[in-house]
C-alpha cells in the first residue's frame, strides 16, 4: 500500500513537471508557426521530388516500395523529423560549463526521470501541434493514411517506445559532456548521424544493404523509421509485436547503460564556479 | 545535534588539460591529462540549528565549492559532511528535500513562464501541502513584494525582482537548512534591505539554519553573529563577529590632505603607522589603545601644513583584507609594550 502511495506521489511530481512543457511551447508561439510553415515547404519539395523520381524510373518499384508507400513514408517522416533533432548533448555541456546542473541536482527528484518526463511531454505536445500537417499532406500532397485503428495503435506504441529509446541514448551520449567541454561539435555530428539513420530523410528500405545494416545496429531508426514504416504500410501490421519486442530490448539496454554512464560521469563532475 | 557537521573536508578538482578545438577534445577523450587544484583543504566546523553563519572569503577561496559539497552536488575528496544527520552526496535526493539553496548567479525558475507557474511547480516538487502553500505564498508576497511579479515571466524581471523570486522559490517548502550563495550580489541598497529582512524573519519564525556566502559585509554585519573565513581552501577564522570587530576595531584610519609636500621622514607617535603616501595626501592607521586621534593629528600638523583631514572606522572589508594579509597571525603574536 505504501509503495503504491509513494508511486502515486512520485507520478504526481513528475506529472507536474511534464505539465510545464506545453506552457513553455506556448511562450514561443511564433516559432511554432515558423516551423509548421517550413515543414509544409519541405513536404511539397519531397512529394514533387519523389513523383519525378518514380516518373523517371517509368513507374514500378524503387527499393521494393511503390510510389504511394514512398510518398506516405516521406510525408510522415517530414512531420516527425523535428522530433529527432536533439540538442541535448549541447544542452548538457552548457549545464556543466555554466554550472546550471547544480540547480537540477539540488532538487529532490531523479534528474534523468525528470528530463524523461519532460521529454515525453514534448512528444505529446509536438504531436498535438503537428497533427494539422497530416491534413495538409492529405489534401495537397497525396498522403494516404490507414483506416484501421489497430495500425494507428501500433504506430503510437512504437513511437512512444522509440522516443524513450532515443531519450536514453541521448542521455548516454550526453554523459560524454562530463569528459569534454567541446559539446557543440559533438552535438552537430551526432544530430547529422541521428537524422540520417533515423530515416527522417529517406525510407531506410531504399538504402543499399550495408547502410541498412549500419542503421540496424544504431538505435535511431527506432525513433522514426520503425513507427513511420508501420503507419505508411511498409511494415505490415502483423509484424508489430516483433517490432515492439526489438524496441523493448533497445529500451532496456539504453536505459541501463545511460543510467550507469550518467551516474559514473556525475561522480567526476567539476561544477564550475567554485 | 548540530544541523551541519563538516569534518576534515577536502575537495580536489582534477582539471582536464586539452588542446583547443574538436581534435583536442577527441584527443583529450582518449588520453586525458589533468592538473589538480585543491579547492577545499581540510575544513572542519559545525553549525547549530537556527544559526546564521557567514561564510566568507575572496573569489576562488573555496566558498562555492563548500556549498556544493554541503548540498551533495559534489563528492568530497576527503573528510565527511553531515547535514541533518545525512551524507548529502550519497543521499542527495533525500537531503534535497530538507534543504534550500540559492545560487546567486543562476536561476532555478522557469525562464519563459510567469513566476506563479514556477512557484506552483516548486511547491508540487517538494509536495508542499496546498493549504500551507497558499499561506506561505501570501506571506512571501507581502514580505518580498511579489504581488505585481507573480504574473511576470522571469526573463522580463530585473535582477532585484529575480532575486526576490528566487528566495521565495527556495523557501516555499520551509527547508530546515538554507544555503545562500551570494544572495545580494549586484543589488541596490533597498532590495538588499528587503532580502536581509526576509532572511532574518525566516530564521526567527521558523528557526531556519542559514549558511550565507557573500562579498557584502553589510549582509554579514546585519545577519550573522558568527563568521567563518576561508582563504585558499583553508579555514582561517571561525568565531563571533564581535571578536573580529574587537580585534580590529581598535584601529582607526586617518587621512590628511596636505597643502605642501609632506616631509620624507615623518615622525609619528607610537601605535601609529603610515599606510599610504601620495602627493599632498597621507593615510595613517593608529591603535586607539595606544594613542589618540588628537596626538596623531597634532604630530602630523607640527610637521606639515594640513588643509583637511578625516577619520574613518574600519569596515569589514578592510578587516578581512587584513586577515588575508596575515593580520590574524600578527595579532596573536605578543604585542610590543607601549612606550
Amino acid at each position: 500500500m505504501s509503495v503504491l502511495n509513494t508511486l502515486r506521489r512520485r507520478a504526481g511530481v513528475y506529472g507536474a513537471i511534464a505539465a510545464m512543457v506545453p506552457k513553455g511551447f506556448l511562450a514561443y508561439s511564433l516559432w511554432v508557426w515558423v516551423e509548421l510553415f517550413t515543414q509544409v515547404l519541405s513536404m511539397a519539395i519531397m512529394s514533387f521530388f519523389w513523383r519525378a523520381v518514380y516518373a523517371g524510373a517509368g513507374g514500378g518499384l524503387i527499393g521494393g516500395l511503390t510510389l504511394q508507400q514512398t510518398l506516405n513514408y516521406v510525408l510522415l517522416a517530414q512531420v516527425l523529423a523535428p522530433m529527432v533533432e536533439s540538442r541535448f548533448i549541447f544542452h548538457m555541456g552548457w549545464m556543466l560549463r555554466e554550472g546550471q546542473i547544480a540547480v537540477d541536482l539540488a532538487r529532490p527528484v531523479d534528474m534523468q526521470a525528470r528530463y524523461g518526463a519532460e521529454n515525453l511531454a514534448e512528444l505529446l505536445t509536438d504531436l498535438t501541434i503537428k497533427a494539422p500537417l497530416l491534413l495538409v499532406a492529405w489534401l495537397l500532397f497525396g498522403l494516404q493514411l490507414p483506416s484501421n485503428p489497430l495500425t494507428w495503435g501500433a504506430f503510437f506504441v512504437a513511437l512512444l517506445l522509440g522516443r524513450v529509446v532515443f531519450f536514453c541514448f541521448n542521455w548516454m551520449f550526453a554523459s560524454l559532456a562530463f569528459y569534454t567541454t567541446e559539446t557543440w561539435g559533438l552535438s552537430v555530428l551526432y544530430e547529422g548521424v541521428a537524422k540520417f539513420f533515423s530515416g527522417a530523410l529517406l525510407p531506410l528500405a531504399i538504402l543499399p544493404g550495408w547502410l541498412q545494416t549500419v542503421a540496424d545496429v544504431l538505435p535511431f531508426a527506432q525513433m522514426l523509421y520503425v513507427p513511420v514504416a508501420l503507419l505508411s504500410g511498409i511494415t505490415p501490421l502483423s509484424e508489430a509485436p516483433r517490432v515492439w519486442l526489438i524496441q523493448l530490448a533497445w529500451l532496456v539496454g539504453t536505459a541501463v547503460v545511460s543510467r550507469y554512464a550518467f551516474n559514473f560521469g556525475l561522480r567526476k563532475v567539476t561544477v564550475q564556479g567554485g | 545535534m548540530p544541523a551541519i557537521v563538516v569534518d576534515q573536508l577536502s575537495k580536489i578538482y582534477r582539471i582536464p588539460q586539452k588542446d583547443p578545438g574538436l581534435v583536442g577534445a577527441v584527443k583529450a577523450l582518449f588520453r586525458p591529462r589533468y592538473t589538480e587544484k585543491v579547492a577545499v583543504d581540510g575544513i572542519s566546523f559545525s553549525v547549530e540549528p537556527g544559526e546564521i553563519v557567514g561564510y566568507i572569503g575572496v573569489n576562488g577561496a573555496g566558498k562555492s565549492t563548500t556549498i556544493k559539497l554541503l548540498t551533495g552536488i559534489l563528492e568530497p575528496s576527503g573528510g565527511t559532511v553531515r547535514v541533518l544527520g545525512r551524507d548529502p552526496h550519497r543521499e542527495r535526493v533525500a537531503n534535497a528535500r530538507s534543504i534550500g539553496v540559492v545560487f546567486g548567479q543562476r536561476t532555478q525558475l522557469w525562464w519563459d513562464l510567469a513566476l506563479i507557474e514556477s512557484l506552483n511547480l516548486v511547491a508540487k516538487i517538494y509536495e508542499v501541502e496546498p493549504r500551507r502553500y497558499k499561506e506561505l505564498l501570501a506571506r512571501f508576497s507581502a514580505t518580498l513584494q511579489l504581488d505585481e511579479l507573480l504574473k511576470v515571466p522571469v526573463r522580463n524581471m530585473s535582477l532585484g525582482q529575480k532575486m526576490r523570486a528566487e528566495l521565495a522559490a527556495t523557501l516555499i517548502h520551509e527547508p530546515k537548512v538554507v544555503y545562500l550563495d551570494e544572495p545580494t550580489i549586484g543589488l541596490d541598497v533597498v532590495v538588499k534591505e528587503h532580502i536581509r529582512a526576509f532572511i532574518k524573519e525566516q530564521n526567527r519564525t521558523l528557526g531556519t539554519t542559514v549558511v550565507l556566502t557573500t562579498h557584502d559585509l553589510g549582509d554579514i554585519e546585519e545577519l550573522c553573529q558568527r563568521v567563518i573565513i576561508i582563504d585558499n581552501g583553508k579555514l582561517i577564522y571561525d568565531g563571533p563577529i564581535s571578536t573580529i570587530k574587537a580585534r580590529f576595531g581598535k584601529y582607526r584610519t586617518i587621512s590628511f590632505e596636505t597643502s605642501g609636500e609632506p616631509p620624507a621622514a615623518l615622525e609619528l607617535p607610537p601605535g601609529a603607522e603610515l599606510l599610504n603616501r601620495e602627493e599632498r595626501k597621507l593615510v595613517l592607521r593608529f591603535d586607539r589603545s595606544r594613542t589618540s586621534a588628537s596626538q596623531v593629528a597634532a604630530s602630523v600638523m607640527a610637521q606639515v601644513e594640513v588643509a583637511d583631514f578625516a577619520i574613518s572606522e574600519p569596515d569589514m572589508a578592510s578587516i578581512v583584507k587584513q586577515i588575508y594579509a596575515g593580520g590574524m597571525a600578527q595579532e596573536d603574536a605578543p604585542e610590543p609594550v607601549a612606550a
